[in-house]
């Protein structure tokens, strides 16, 4: 008997998964996270499940692990106090940032302040010039020096060391690096070049100061996390989710904090991947949508879609720019500010606006009876009779409808003189509207088509909105898989072992050998597999996938390819064709005869997928006989009212069931809305696919 | 739908909007240049059948808020509506019609649903090359500037019109990238016609008339609302900017009555004869920016907040040149216009002003890099921000328009020159309760072992960033080559070795320096911002690092 263990860390839940390999049987668990030590409840959830599934921990062959603790440490700044060691001259570098504005408009823009505070960065004489040659060697002893003081004066305990031109030529970090583990053995280092060894030095120096000041906090966390699991008898491999849709090894996790960023949705669009293979769907909008951001990404030929570079810590409304930017593989996902919690208002121009702001978890939406006074959006959700205030987290909480129509009358219906249900209407259709705008963009710049792709809809107020955005959209399907409440952690288990290190090295296309390419590959394979057999992938299993970075010399943009198997003669060759192709398919037009320009190396060891399968159903006691508990008043946008939905227990609803909107599917951690004349279809997997019905839309 | 409340307005409101960031998007996507991938200098407006402008992308630059209009009406007036065929696409760069000077193309095409003309897509960018001279403030007229298109057809019926692409080709450098350019506007205002038509058809809207009146109504009705906030008043300032040779003075009297605003530009100088000339309608942009940036930030652009503003020059005077004085880089004299109605209104209403900023310093490096490859770039660098009450203004930000730094790394790949520094520059900003940003020096030195030559542009070196309310001025701009201070507006020609120094300009501070909580003043200390002795100097405040004390002297 094989079992492994997905376990989510959340701002308020830790969400885990039980898969029973031999058996194709999954359970679920959640409980409340312990922000001061969040390894608590893993170790204390990982202890009860197994209790109750009637599992020996003996039998548990590997726990992946997500989490938000480094994101967290970010935007609350808890990480370690962390100095940083620079070229002399740029000193500066993380002040001066872009010299750009993120809004034009709004004069009192905020920056993000840097992770490290000008005070604790020392300049080093030292300089590598472009082409990766020394001009001035960096001193071992002005090095030591420098660090002295920081350790003195700052008591820093995280340092990074962030020279010029360190992709090109890495020699003057690792020797500081060597210097530190020498002699200052209780500091943590990390050097930009093995950090992501990528041209363009705020980005760089900005992600690796990010790892730097993770990096003690994750180390004792990893270490009270194994050692907790160790007490209960864990014998098994512990892997920790990254941002790009793979698991690493505790060790890289130390290593590499901050590619840990975003780990948990991340796993929520591979388990729509995922979906979308057992489906047989490789086209995919995977929506995800829970108390205070909604996540959109894109599933394109089975794989999400993955960029390299994110933002983290938004100190102005969300808005775009005002974080810190950190390079690093991750999965390429919009993060709109719409959640349960967004609060609903009139804007300057007198219309209905919801978000960026949230009334978080607490004081929570008005209905949640805990001192809320704004209109949020779960309150519009509750008032349109969309949710149940008698079975809000399966009967767990009970939300009091009268707060929620107060709060919305008052802060939205009022001041716009609008009748109660209109107002909460405007409020729930507002962040459709957003949701879709967001979609539709986002695919429009990457050149996706989505007409005709489906939707997979998961998170707590996913599947409430879902059926509307599709519409919008034109997306003729929505999938509502098993456990939209756990899909990060359902995802976990569906994620490979992967590392990907990406390189910057600008080599012109016609100047470059068979060996030239061979050379510049082999030692980026080696270090990403390496990775992987030190977490004990067989060689055999490990993939190995190559991409360049390409452009038309004297163009500032890159595209992706991807390059085929086969032998260097045979990939010098295409390359050409398949950047045509890539530019063709995103700017409709190529220019042949243009020299070209290979400007990054990527390379990706990706282990074998693992065994999972979606034919489960989760066991839970409180499914009643008949799937129709009843019917609730809720509000029909077709017929602009109210209007009887009869009310689904989704866990009555059997393979092959069939029904007909408008009806509301209730499961304990959402509710699936469904217009009136969509179907929803049960599969043999227990996931509902609804299919929407055309209709001339109102507003 | 005949009414519409809040709901459906909201609604149908952020789907225009939307359908013109989709438009700016595919704009994006398919164009060549750096100026629009990079710098996003370009807008994407949609207009009813009346010419009327709805939504704009938010992403439009502040220069074309409101020129959109008046240019519809340039092309209308050529080819009036009842003339127009499905597939038609019109467009002209004409300084004066469209966005002040002839980089700027706008391309627009009328949207028919049913043979019936609905409304109209246009779209601007900003063009790499137009023939001419090229960017320099040296034509003296607008003929040497380069090509100057008056309102045409490239399309008529959908056929491309070959013989004029033959024309625009044959007259630009870089013209692969500029007719890519000129497409990719085409190509996007095809997909604005196919969203705004699918839009029509989700929503039942056969006219989008009267949903442009309800959204206009309600943008000029929050405008005048916020307008009613600033007291009434004539409000009046003047400054002086740095010409070619002279200063150049720059006056405005902003009258201010219940719910509209009248800025008038008289009292600024003449035009000159070098390429700094504004047209109006970038004059009359620049002037309805300030305005909402004081007003409703934070709402959308369409002409709906531009109504209660009525904008006026003297004809003639440099922000209301007339043909044929050149315009290329109307952008050095026009960026003037915010600080300048800034400064008008310091007193009317002092929370919402920003001081001065250390604005922009652009300038272009020409000649071989060490491998052989030429050179032909831009390098951007920005002063500080101005403060604003109870707000330090960031170090190194740009304004009134915007642009991103090419990082170190990137620009000594690009042309092998070597940056020795880049630092920020302490007690650069202006002094005030609320500190101006600091501004930064950076270092150039010519090791492409060949000749490279380098044009300055720059403005602030001799009229600083000025404080607002008892702040005080941030420190000049300033040139050095070897270590000798240079003209600000010359040409130089580097010898390999050479070393060029920038020193930026630091935005300028508000309120009484003495003011200024002397922690705060630690803090800057502290962090190098300000020295010791300018503590003690520009705020009075003695500071002791050492023991981490700050007393006011």
């Amino acid at each position: 008997m094989t079992f492994r263990i997905g376990v989510d860390i959340g701002g308020t839940f830790t969400d885990f998964a039980l898969f029973d390999e031999t058996a194709g049987r999954m359970a679920i668990h959640k409980q409340l996270t312990t922000p001061k030590d969040p390894s608590l409840a893993v170790i204390e959830g990982v202890d009860l499940l197994v209790r109750r599934e009637n599992v020996s921990v003996n039998d548990i062959a590997e726990i992946v692990h997500g989490t938000t603790l480094v994101t967290n440490a970010v935007i609350e700044r808890k990480g370690a106090v962390t100095g940083m060691l620079v070229t002399k001259g740029f000193r500066d570098v993380l002040d001066i940032g872009l010299e750009r504005r993120y809004d034009l408009f709004d004069l009192r823009l905020v920056f993000p302040p840097p992770i490290v505070p000008r005070e604790r960065r020392v300049e080093l004489d030292e300089r590598v010039l472009f082409d990766g040659s020394v001009r001035q060697k960096v001193s071992l002893e002005e090095a030591r020096a420098g660090i002295r003081s920081l350790v003195d004066n700052h008591q820093i305990k995280a340092l990074a060391v962030c020279l010029l031109h360190a992709y090109a030529n890495p020699e003057h970090e690792l020797a500081i690096r060597a210097l530190v583990e020498r002699e200052f053995p209780d500091l943590f280092v990390s050097t930009s070049a093995e950090i992501f060894p990528f041209l363009r030095e705020y980005e760089r120096w900005t992600t690796t100061t990010i790892n730097a000041y993770a990096q003690p906090m994750v180390d004792r966390y990893l270490a009270n996390l194994e050692g907790g699991l160790r007490k209960i008898g864990f014998k098994g491999i512990l892997s920790i989710m990254a941002s790009n849709g793979g698991t690493v090894t505790p060790a890289l996790a130390r290593r590499y904090p901050v590619r840990m960023l975003e780990s948990g949705p991340a796993a929520g669009v591979l388990m729509s991947a995922h979906h979308g293979r057992t489906l047989d769907l490789p086209n995919l909008l995977s929506f995800d949508m829970g108390g205070t951001t909604a996540k959109g990404s894109l599933v394109r030929d089975m794989n999400p879609l993955k960029k390299y570079e994110m933002e983290v810590a938004r100190v102005h409304e969300f808005k775009r720019g005002s974080g810190l930017p950190v390079k690093v593989p991750v999965i390429d996902m919009i993060e709109i500010g719409a959640g349960g919690g967004s609060i609903g208002s009139v804007d300057d121009r007198g219309v209905i606006r919801v978000g960026p702001h949230s009334a978080g978890a607490d004081p929570g939406p008005a209905c949640y009876g805990r001192g809320g006074t704004a209109p949020t959006l779960t309150d519009a959700n509750l008032v349109l009779g969309y949710l149940d205030p008698g079975f809000f987290l399966g009967g767990g909480m009970k939300l009091d409808l009268a707060a929620a129509k107060r709060a919305i009358e008052k802060n939205v219906g009022k001041p716009l003189n609008l009748a109660l249900d209109r107002a909460a209407w405007g409020i729930h259709e507002i962040i459709n509207e957003d949701v879709a705008r967001a979609f539709r963009v986002h695919a429009s710049e990457r050149g996706f088509d989505y007409r005709g792709c489906s939707m997979i809809a998961f998170g707590g107020s996913g599947p409430v909105h879902a059926m509307r955005i599709a519409r919008k959209l034109k997306i003729p399907r929505v999938i509502f898989p098993v456990g939209a409440g756990v899909m990060s952690a359902f995802g976990l288990l569906a994620s490979p072992r992967s590392f990907e290190i990406v390189k910057s090295e600008v080599v012109f296309l016609d100047s470059l050998t068979e060996d030239g390419l061979a050379a510049r590959f082999a030692p980026l394979v080696k270090e990403t597999t390496g990775y992987l057999r030190a977490s004990q992938t067989a060689a055999k299993d490990i993939r190995i996938v190559r991409r360049l970075d390409v452009r038309y010399f004297g163009q500032g943009y890159e595209l992706e390819v991807t390059l085929p198997e086969g032998d260097e003669a045979e990939l010098l060759r295409r390359i050409p064709e398949l950047f045509a192709k890539a530019y063709e398919s995103v700017f409709s037009i190529s220019f042949l005869d243009q020299r070209l320009e290979i400007a990054a190396w990527k390379v990706e060891a990706v282990g074998p997928l693992p065994p999972m399968r979606t034919g489960f159903q989760l066991g839970h006691a409180g499914a009643s006989k008949s799937a129709q508990k009843g019917t609730r008043r809720a509000y029909s946008a077709e017929q602009s009212g109210y209007a009887d939905f009869p009310v689904f227990d989704r866990y009555a609803l059997k393979p092959g069931a069939n029904v007909m909107g408008p009806a509301l599917i209730e499961e304990n951690e959402s509710t699936c809305v469904i217009g009136a004349g969509d179907r929803v279809v049960v599969d043999e997997r227990f996931n509902l696919v609804a299919d929407i019905v055309p209709e001339a839309g109102s507003a | 739908m005949k009414e519409f409340d809040a709901v459906s307005l909201g609604i149908l409101w952020d789907r225009l909007i939307s359908i013109t960031d989709e438009i700016v998007s595919s704009l994006i996507r398919t164009s060549f240049s750096i100026n629009v991938r990079e710098s996003y200098d370009l807008s994407c407006v949609l207009f009813d059948a009346n010419g009327v402008p709805i939504a704009q992308g938010s992403y439009s630059v502040p220069s074309f808020t409101g020129t959109a209009a008046p240019t519809l009406r340039h092309m209308l007036r050529k080819y009036p509506p009842a003339t127009l065929r499905p597939g038609d696409i019109v467009a002209t760069n004409d300084p004066w019609m469209g966005t002040g000077h002839l980089y700027d193309i706008n391309v627009m095409r009328p949207v028919f649903r049913k043979d019936k003309l609905v409304g109209y897509t246009l779209s601007i960018t900003h063009l790499p090359d137009i023939g001419g001279v090229g960017v320099s403030a040296g034509p003296t007229q607008i003929y040497e500037e380069g090509l100057r298109l008056p309102v045409c057809k490239l399309m008529r019926a959908g056929v491309l019109d070959t013989e004029l692409m033959e024309l625009i080709r044959t007259n630009v450098r870089v013209n692969e990238q500029v007719i890519g350019d000129i497409m990719a506007n085409i190509s996007c205002n095809e997909v604005g016609g196919r969203l705004l038509l699918e839009f029509m058809d989700e929503y039942g809207l056969d006219d989008l008339v009267p949903l442009s009146t309800a959204i206009l109504a309600q943008s000029e009705r929050t405008m005048r609302e916020r307008i009613r906030t600033i007291p009434d008043g004539i409000y009046k300032n003047r400054i002086d900017i740095e010409g070619v040779n002279e200063a150049i003075p720059l006056a405005c009297t902003i009258t201010k009555k219940d719910d509209s605003v009248v800025v008038d530009f008289a009292g600024t100088g003449d035009s000159v004869r070098a390429a700094i000339n504004v047209p109006f309608c970038y004059t009359r942009a620049w002037a309805a920016y300030s305005i909402k940036c004081l007003t409703t930030p934070g709402t959308p652009n369409n002409e709906g907040s531009v109504r209660p503003i009525n904008v006026t020059a003297p004809e003639g005077c440099i922000l209301n040149t007339q043909v044929p004085f050149p315009t290329a880089g109307r952008h050095a004299v026009g960026h003037f216009i915010v600080p300048l109605m800034m400064g008008a209104m310091q007193d009317a209403v002092p929370d919402r002003v920003q001081a001065d900023v250390g604005m922009m310093n652009i300038f272009n490096v020409q000649g071989t890099n060490r491998d052989g490859r030429g050179i032909a770039s831009l390098f951007f660098l920005a002063g500080g921000f101005g403060a604003l009450a109870g707000m330090d203004g960031a170090p190194t930000t740009p304004a009134p328009s915007n642009m991103g730094v090419v990082p170190t790394e990137m620009w000594e790949n690009i042309t092998s020159m070597t940056v020795e520094r880049r630092e920020l520059l302490p007690d650069s900003g202006g002094p005030g309760a609320a500190r101006g940003g600091v501004g930064q020096e950076v270092v150039l030195v010519n090791d492409t072992g060949n000749l490279l030559t380098v044009a300055f542009m720059g403005q602030r070196t001799q009229f600083p960033a000025k404080g607002f309310q008892g702040g005080k001025a941030g420190r000049l701009r300033g040139y050095q080559i070897n270590g000798k201070p240079v003209n600000p507006k010359g040409r130089f020609v580097l010898n390999p070795g050479d070393v060029i120094s920038l020193f930026e300009a630091g935005g300028g501070g508000f309120g009484d320096p003495a003011r200024r909580p002397p922690e705060l003043v630690l803090a800057d200390v502290r962090s190098g911002l300000v020295t010791a002795e300018g503590a003690l100097r520009d705020y009075g405040v003695r500071v002791d690092l050492k023991r981490g004390t700050a007393v006011r002297a």
